[in-house]
């Protein structure tokens, strides 16, 4: 079954959060070895910081066996800001209409643990990606790019869901290259997947009905301590002041881009209002892209 | 498409050509009511256009609704649109939408969040009175639209000031420009996709990404825009 984890309701499934942050951090740093931060077994980012929406796929137990996340691309989002370096130095899509999904996995431990591992890796993988499309077709996305390594880019693939073509090049991130490739949110494609995989069930579980599942679990409601305070940091409601870019910078800034007398010296004052503004907006993520 | 809303990327742009594109939306999306709120923290000023009757503009603005309002402080947190109905138990809802149909104002509706690149937000909302089930039909049919024409008018608004102007210069890539070039040379979709040896699919992700940074709703918008920046050739 498949949840839609955003910022809305990320208050009642604190305990999924923490361990699809578990398992990003086996995934992403252990198995794929990628340069992601991993504190106390979780891996969190700057992004998760931006409301971003997670699509999670749970077991009958309602443990988390799969996950993806999925920003928009008019906001800050991965390829606009730390995987530059897979467009070859081109501006990123950006468009309405077009989310980005980062994050991918899918828990092979948990579903090897019983005998018929790959048939269940299929189906958890099937399931994710019929959640992650309906859930983008329904919100009026009609495209999504994603960021990958050859290994989904296979098992999309073999799962009849094949991109419809990639953007950029493939690069080596860690120990394994990344791709950033594009798929439609269409009718045709959800079907060929759910054909592929047999599902014609609603894939999506309500709130209610996970949240009973959870609480009736012994270990029900456990949070680490990380978990937690990002949860807390998130949940502070939303400061009506948005940090202002000060008057006088705003006016140093003007100047510099009006008197510039050569496009690179333009370009070069843009840049620098660029960072003054990401800097106080987003502190950390600016920081992501100064370590490159 | 979206041939009948007034563009709002060419200049100049007063509030009144706001409302006007509000009430244009409205009737060419069978919608009752629609409200934009937007804020820019390079120019440090909030914007925000509606075409609400009056008496609940005032109304909604002497009880300070705009402080509770989830359809505004909750739903912009989210990354897809948000239905009110999704919002009934939120703090607020109740309170703001009390007095609503003394002055026939609806809670059906939705908001759809935009995201910016310089931590500006915006918020499109948009009503009908209808049955849920008329809702549901309504809009699901007009999201893809919808979403496309909220990130126009946030992108627009957002570009009232020089320097946001200044920063938000379309920048396009190579394969966008590659495209709108051919466009301009009179080519279709189809034949673009088969010069340029990719599928019909890449060609329309790349020329709606190219339109939207050139603050276009429409491709012939779009080819101009991008001629007069110099960003492709006249033919």
């Amino acid at each position: 079954m498949i949840i839609v984890i955003d910022a809305l309701n990320k208050d009642r499934f604190g305990d999924l959060l923490d361990e699809m942050f578990q398992l990003r951090a086996r995934v992403f740093g252990d198995r794929l070895g990628w340069e992601v931060e991993i504190v106390d077994g979780r891996e969190i980012d700057q992004f998760d910081r931006l409301d971003p929406a997670y699509v999670i796929g749970l077991d009958d137990e309602g443990h988390v066996i799969s996950c993806v996340r999925a920003l928009q691309t008019t906001g800050p989002h991965m390829l606009s800001d730390v995987f530059q370096v897979l467009l070859d130095g081109e501006p990123p899509l950006r468009s309405a209409t077009l989310w980005e999904s980062t994050r991918f996995c899918v828990d092979t431990q948990r579903l090897c643990r019983d005998g018929e591992s790959m048939k269940a890796v299929s189906m958890a993988t099937c399931e994710l990606m019929i959640g992650s499309l309906e859930y983008a077709r329904r919100s009026g996305i009609s495209d999504i790019i994603t960021v990958i390594d050859p290994v989904v880019n296979r098992v999309l693939k073999r799962s009849d869901n094949a991109p419809y073509d990639y953007v950029g090049s493939t690069k080596q991130m860690g120990k394994v290259p990344a791709m950033a490739a594009l798929l439609d949110c269409t009718e045709e494609r959800i079907s060929r997947v759910r054909a592929f995989a047999g599902i014609q069930h609603d894939v999506f579980a309500s709130d209610d009905a996970v949240r009973a599942l959870l609480d009736s679990r012994e270990d029900a409601g456990s949070v680490s301590a990380d978990v937690a305070e990002w949860l807390a940091l998130m949940s502070q409601p939303q400061e009506p002041e948005v940090p202002v870019l000060p008057e006088d910078i705003r006016d140093y800034c003007r100047a510099q881009i009006e008197s510039a007398e050569t496009d690179a010296d333009r370009a070069a004052a843009l840049r620098l209002v660029e960072i003054l503004v990401r800097e106080r907006i987003y502190p950390a993520t600016h920081q992501l892209v100064a370590q490159g | 498409m979206n041939a009948d809303l007034i563009d709002l990327g060419s200049e100049p742009r007063h509030a009144e050509s706001f409302v006007t594109f509000l009430d244009q939306l409205c009737d060419r999306f069978e919608l009752d009511h629609a409200a934009y709120a937007g804020t820019n923290p390079i120019s440090g000023s909030v914007h925000g256009y509606v075409n609400y009757p009056d008496p609940w503009k005032q109304h909604y603005t002497q009880n300070g609704l705009h402080r509770i309002d989830p359809t505004l402080l909750v739903a912009s947190r989210s990354i897809a649109p948000v239905d009110w109905s999704r919002l009934e138990k939120t703090e607020g809802f109740a309170k703001t939408f009390r007095d609503a149909k003394d002055f026939g104002i609806t809670d059906r509706g939705l908001t759809i969040p935009v995201r910016g690149p310089y931590g500006d937000i915006g918020m499109l909302s948009v009503t009908r009175d209808c049955s849920a089930s008329d809702w549901k039909k309504l809009s699901e049919h007009i999201l893809p639209d919808l979403q496309s024409v909220a990130v126009h008018v946030h992108d627009t608004v957002m570009r009232s000031d020089a320097l946001s102007r200044a920063l938000r210069y379309p920048a396009l890539s190579t394969r966008e420009r590659e495209i709108l070039q051919w466009i301009a040379a009179g080519k279709s979709q189809q034949d673009i996709g088969d010069i340029l040896g990719i599928s019909h699919r890449t060609v329309e992700v790349h020329l709606r990404s190219g339109r939207e940074k050139l603050y276009a709703l429409t491709t012939p918008q779009a080819v101009g825009r991008a001629i007069m920046l110099g960003l492709i050739y006249p033919l």
